[in-house]
């Protein structure tokens, strides 16, 4: 899956720890998330998306070629 | 309790055990090291408990996961394997206690069986604990390694220019 969680991140003015602790995960597992390396239970996925207050949709797209690893 | 702190009385607990092991070993008391790992592994688990910050989470949960059955996959198999082995040696002698009553020393046909007895040595129970104390550090290696694979696969240790 592609995301844009550094983008909102940015728009929030929130750092990796910040966001982590907000949603109470690692702050690696934020990084992991951004860089494509771990995708995020569905859970995880919509309180990411609903922190930001936006659709799912709109944080996380569904990539195919990234999807078969 | 940091997570920091956590890392350091966990490592000093490993201290600890591995002085008590020595301990135990010189008073030949082994309720002594077996009490102490246990009360080790619970003051550990306590402590963990008590880490206010985030330690684990479903990506940690994973990784976990993956290495926890991969370590399984191989080590059964290692196990399986050890333990046919074991199996053949204790069935090639017939099982039992040597039988109460000498057998004669001028029957040369017996000789051989007097040299060498016909029931397991007791010493191969000292044997067997090694074994397992080496299959348990297989264990232990396995899952280190399994773990470290899979934590690099979703991303443990990567840096990013917060950390710059």
């Amino acid at each position: 899956m592609k995301n844009k969680i550094k983008v909102y991140r940015a728009m929030h003015d929130l750092t990796q720890e910040g966001l982590a602790n907000e949603l109470g995960v690692t702050r690696q597992t934020i990084l992991a998330i951004e860089k494509g390396k771990y995708d995020p239970s569905l859970e995880l996925a919509f309180k990411i998306a609903r922190f930001f207050g936006v659709a799912i949709e709109e944080v996380f797209t569904y990539d195919n070629a990234a999807g078969s690893k | 309790m940091k997570r920091n702190s956590f890392y350091l009385l966990a490592g000093i607990v490993a201290l600890i055990e591995v002085g008590i092991f020595w301990l135990s070993v010189e008073l030949e008391k082994p309720l002594l090291i077996q009490v102490a790992f246990v009360l080790g592994i619970l003051l550990i688990y306590m402590a963990r408990k008590r880490v206010e910050e985030t330690i684990e989470d479903e990506r940690t949960a994973m990784i976990t996961q993956k290495a926890a059955l991969r370590t399984l996959e191989v080590s059964w198999v290692a196990f399986f394997a050890l333990s046919l082995g074991s199996a053949v040696v204790a069935f090639s002698r017939p099982l039992g206690l040597r039988p109460p009553h000498p057998l004669d020393p001028n029957a040369t046909h017996l000789v051989m069986r007097l040299t060498e007895p016909d029931v397991l040595p007791f010493n191969l129970f000292g044997r067997f604990a090694v074994g397992q104390l080496v299959l348990l550090c297989l264990v232990i290696f396995l899952y280190v390694g399994f773990r470290v694979y899979y934590a690099r696969k979703y991303g443990e240790w990567d840096r990013d220019e917060e950390q710059d």
